[in-house]
């Protein structure tokens, strides 16, 4: 039996490269969402000591990897204006996933990185870090916490934080990798 | 111009995009994240456990206990009736489901299900079985977040009921921080022993005086500047599940001003000066 009435209707739905961009973006804008849905839950088997992965890092870490700068740092502004609303304004998440996504995107001008799960992995490691420390240094300058409070917290929530992100990244990777290609939203 | 034009034609679609969504990113941040609160609320709906009733009532102990400061509770409030002693009636607490954790570590949050439409407010009083837990600090049509007792940017006066030696706790970090605090003394002498119970302090404008808080885990008498203490909290904050939210009245706080002219005041003239 054939439905060539679906088959057609497929096809037009996979052509036009107008139809997939907007549909890409409509999805990556809703990855976005799904992301910051995820940020308040701890479900089980996701939590290490109360902390959960940071979705939105995840988020920029993947973008960023084969984009230019201003690509990745747009989109560090962009989610951490995001996070700011979801937590406190003071001190605000942008610098970090700003700094997170320009550091990502300038990793890439170094051909020995090939993007696979386990580069993805890696870099959200050491981002998770990084982001973590510009936080602390940010909460190190408004000085209404003892610097040695800040920094036994920055010590837990780096290292919990980047095992956690890190293993969650493929999860996020590979859908939004796959989206991207598909509908040729524009990638290096 | 041409230049302009190139590069119009190269980034503009690109640069108008970005804007967009740094747009749309700014408003929502400025909306206090209204938007999310609300649509994370009503993803985690279906998820609401229903409170387990069961587990709470069944300590026999527990019960008699309860059923014994009822009793005194209605002995004090005849007496205090006979004295002329009126107090504020307590109002009833708005069950509230806990549907989520702070959306970054650096805070500790709770996420609640109810909101402005059930008659939470800002700064509302957040308990459960055990004692105090927070502070509402964001509140949307049907969700609100709790800044938690254990936060560490949080910083709440409290007194041990023993004693009445007063201090303020923080919150710390490590694998307790989610069940301890630190309590730290104004005195640098206080009467402080381990099993000693915490309550709010009258200085707090944070929460009403007399909540329940915690209990002295261990004490540091050495500390410098002042002595400290650990403080284990009686709610269970990490494990919640269903919290009770009661408005917050705060405590008069106008002063007393001292009359201008007591002689012609009508209290301080005594029957005797009259002619």
């Amino acid at each position: 039996m054939q439905f060539p009435g679906m088959t057609q209707m497929l096809q037009t739905v996979k052509t036009p490269p107008k139809i997939r961009l907007i549909l890409g973006g409509v999805l990556t804008v809703m990855s976005v969402w799904i992301c910051l849905m995820l940020l308040p839950t701890r479900l089980p088997g996701m939590a290490l000591a109360g902390i959960g992965p940071n979705w939105l890092l995840i988020w920029v870490v993947i973008w960023s990897f084969k984009r230019s700068v201003w690509q990745g740092m747009s989109a560090g502004l962009v989610l951490g204006l995001l996070q700011d609303a979801m937590t406190e304004e003071n001190p605000t998440h942008i610098f970090s996933l700003m700094f997170v996504g320009y550091l990502t995107s300038r990793l890439q001008k170094q051909r020995f990185l090939r993007e696979n799960f386990i580069v993805i992995t890696l870099v959200t490691f050491g981002m998770a870090v990084v982001g973590e420390t510009v936080m602390a240094l940010q909460f190190s300058s408004l000085g209404n916490r003892t610097l040695i409070d800040i920094w036994k917290h920055h010590q837990l929530i780096a290292l919990s934080s980047a095992i956690l992100s890190s293993l969650w990244a493929p999860v996020l990777y590979f859908p939004l990798n796959q989206l991207w290609k598909w509908s040729a939203i524009p990638h290096d | 111009m041409l230049s302009v034009r190139r590069w119009w034609e190269r980034f503009g679609t690109t640069t108008l995009w970005t804007g967009a969504a740094v747009g749309i990113a700014l408003i929502i941040r400025h909306t206090q994240g209204g938007f999310l609160l609300e649509s994370y609320q009503l993803i985690a709906r279906p998820f609401y456990s229903s409170p387990d009733r069961t587990a709470q009532l069944e300590n026999a102990q527990a019960q008699e206990l309860q059923q014994r400061l009822i009793d005194l509770q209605n002995k004090n409030q005849k007496l205090e009736d006979l004295l002329g002693f009126t107090q504020a009636q307590k109002s009833k607490g708005i069950p509230a489901p806990v549907i989520g954790r702070s959306a970054d570590h650096w805070w500790s949050n709770l996420v609640l299900g109810r909101g402005k439409k059930d008659g939470v407010e800002l700064n509302s009083i957040v308990m459960s079985p055990g004692g105090v837990v927070g502070r509402v600090s964001k509140v949307s049509d049907s969700g609100s977040v709790v800044t938690l007792l254990s936060d560490a940017f949080n910083q709440v006066g409290v007194t041990v009921s023993r004693t009445r030696a007063t201090g303020f706790i923080k919150g710390q970090s490590g694998d307790k921080a989610g069940s301890q605090v630190i309590m730290e003394f104004f005195d640098k002498n206080v009467d402080v022993r381990r099993g000693d119970t915490v309550v709010t302090s009258a200085f707090s404008k944070k929460f009403p005086s007399g909540l329940p808080v915690g209990r002295v885990e261990s004490v540091d008498m050495g500390k410098s500047p002042s002595p400290e203490a650990v403080i284990q909290l009686t709610a269970p904050i990490a494990a919640l599940e269903w919290t009770a939210i009661y408005p917050h009245l705060p405590p008069q706080t106008e002063d007393l001003t001292p009359d201008p002219e007591p002689r012609n005041s009508k209290i301080l003239t005594s029957p005797a000066e009259k002619p």
